[in-house]
């Protein structure tokens, strides 16, 4: 009896679930996949999956950066970029090295120590952003603190960008492949290994993050701050630590996210806009702050270019978006995956 | 905006005290003085013999003093099982947070049924109830109370009003703001009357139940 009750509660929920406007966007993405599939080939959904895994990356940490910190970001694509630069700085040198002494174990790991390094480049980027610029600005702001802090992430941009182009000259660095290994087929599909790998990286590092977001110590602290910043301070949550974390965290997913996709994007000053206005196209798309719905809503953005780029043309893969955008914007300006109930891992 | 004036008031370990006075006395400042979410603008809170007036929030929760908030500050988007973990997040040792979880839910059992649900769906008195469950977990030797009663039904108030008697039993020093006062004063040992500001008034509770001002202007005799 109470079985039959809970299954037919559940089939409500899934009912009501499809009505909502997360639901119709979800639904509607899969059946324009697979039309688009059917026409197209199968490389349409491989191709989505893979860009939205890596613009979920960038995507997530700009919204835990605006739910928790209340920071309009547009300093989030410069994290990218310096992933990717300590990415090509890591992993050329060794290459170079191992192109003369082959040795294949090295050469297998090189990648994820490149990798590894940007994730660190990125933590110390995001600690020095939080303590030389956003703590002194929130000790002075009274009112105003998104205006401040938008402007100040915008100042903090161009300083990052110019400082990039002083040092490093405005070359394009990149690199043709991480693994040398040959193109994998996936239903007919052909992939290059860089692809494949880096996709199963981005899913397996968003697992991680949500693990620890649900159900370690600290993630949790994450959420009751973006829930009750004075119901945290009064449970002894440091919001400062918080902060502090939340920042190193935002920014080392976006350096991943820069350091896995050097083989498609060259390090250069201004790569990191590219993948900046994608992340805001899937936030604005999901609503401000929402992570998960960041997530699914970076696949639903990678679905739109990926079409866009097919049916349309090259090039256009920006405009469609923006578009969409600003009609998500008149038409449910909390985004798509809003809710009444704010908090960052709400769905 | 200066809202106090040399107010000064003292909490024994083990004493149940309460803070009366009219909407606008400044009973609230008082108690997020002394819960380190607003700075005194002078004046000194003492602990167990140490200055805390200058530490923040969350170094105060360390010391062994809970504030239950009259807007709650609960973790909406949480569970009541999660918001009552968060209220234990300065307590490292595991058994001791699930024999206070245990006791909390001994106390409420309505908290218990409801583990899985998220603290924005709840109603007012079962938000009440899981807000004082929260400020438990931290197995506060303070505990300072704002206003549970405001809002809550008749029979609501009771079982708010039962568990701080409980509490007051297990040795917690209570220091409750209210604005019911006959009900305050009935439970309480002593008590404090704010008005504009500065304490007028204060004694035992059952004196203060028996003083003319506090008959007129509080319990409408």
């Amino acid at each position: 009896m109470t079985m039959e009750k809970s299954q037919s509660l559940q089939l409500d929920q899934v009912i009501k679930g499809l009505k909502s406007p997360a639901g119709i966007t979800i639904a509607l993405s899969i059946v324009a996949a697979v039309a688009a599939s059917i026409d197209n080939g199968f490389y349409v959904i491989v191709n989505t999956i893979v860009t939205g895994g890596m613009w979920a990356l960038v995507a997530m940490g700009l919204a835990l950066v605006f739910g928790v910190m209340n920071i309009v970001s547009f300093v989030h694509g410069e994290f990218f970029m310096i992933g990717s630069l300590t990415a090509y700085f890591t992993f050329t040198p060794f290459s170079d090295y191992l192109m003369d002494n082959p040795h294949p174990v090295a050469e297998a790991l090189l990648p994820i120590l490149a990798m590894l390094a940007s994730v660190i480049a990125g933590i110390v980027v995001g600690i020095l952003c939080e303590l030389i610029v956003f703590r002194p600005l929130r000790k002075r702001t009274r009112e105003q603190w998104v205006m401040n802090s938008f402007v100040i992430t915008l100042g903090l941009s161009t300083f990052i960008i110019n400082s990039s182009q002083f040092v490093f000259g405005t070359d394009f660095r990149g690199i043709v492949s991480y693994w040398d290994y040959p193109t994998l087929s996936i239903f007919g599909v052909y992939i290059s290994f860089d692809r494949f790998l880096v996709f199963i990286l981005a899913m397996l590092v968003l697992g991680l993050f949500w693990l620890f977001m649900k159900s370690s110590k600290f993630g949790r602290a994450i959420r009751a701050v973006s829930q009750d910043e004075t119901g945290a301070r009064m449970v002894g949550i440091n919001i400062n630590g918080i902060q502090t974390l939340t920042m190193a965290l935002s920014s080392a997913l976006a350096a991943l996210a820069g350091a896995c996709l050097l083989f498609m994007y060259p390090a250069y000053p201004t790569v990191g806009l590219g993948p900046l206005y994608n992340s805001w196209f899937i936030v604005i798309l999901a609503g401000m702050g929402n992570v998960v719905g960041a997530a699914v809503g970076a696949f639903v953005v990678a679905l739109l270019q990926v079409l866009t780029t097919i049916y349309i043309g090259e090039g256009w893969d920006y405009t469609i978006p923006a578009a969409c955008i600003i009609l998500v914007l008149i038409i449910r300006p909390s985004g798509i995956f809003g809710s009444g109930v704010r908090g960052i891992l709400d769905q | 905006m200066q809202v106090l004036w040399d107010v000064s008031l003292t909490v024994d370990r083990g004493e149940y005290v309460c803070l009366v006075g009219p909407n606008g006395a400044g009973k609230s400042t008082f108690l997020k003085s002394v819960a380190g979410l607003v700075s005194p603008m002078g004046g000194r809170v003492e602990f167990k013999g140490n200055v805390i007036s200058r530490l923040p929030g969350n170094k105060i929760c360390r010391l062994g003093i809970s504030y239950i908030s009259e807007e709650l500050n609960l973790f909406m988007g949480m569970s009541v099982q999660e918001n009552l973990a968060m209220g234990a997040f300065t307590v490292d040792d595991k058994s001791k947070i699930l024999e206070t979880q245990d006791f909390v839910f001994e106390l409420f059992p309505v908290l218990k049924e409801r583990r899985k649900q998220f603290a924005g769906t709840m109603s007012g008195g079962e938000r009440k109830m899981l807000a004082l469950g929260r400020g438990l977990m931290s197995s506060p030797v303070l505990l300072l109370v704002d206003e549970p009663s405001l809002g809550l039904a008749p029979q609501m108030t009771a079982t708010v009003f039962r568990a701080l008697d409980v509490l007051k039993e297990k040795g917690v020093t209570i220091l409750l703001v209210e604005q019911n006062v006959t009900r305050t004063l009935q439970v309480t040992d002593r008590g404090y009357v704010l008005e504009k500001g500065k304490i007028i008034l204060k004694g035992d509770s059952k004196d203060l139940s028996q003083d003319k001002h506090v008959r007129k202007a509080y319990l409408g005799i």
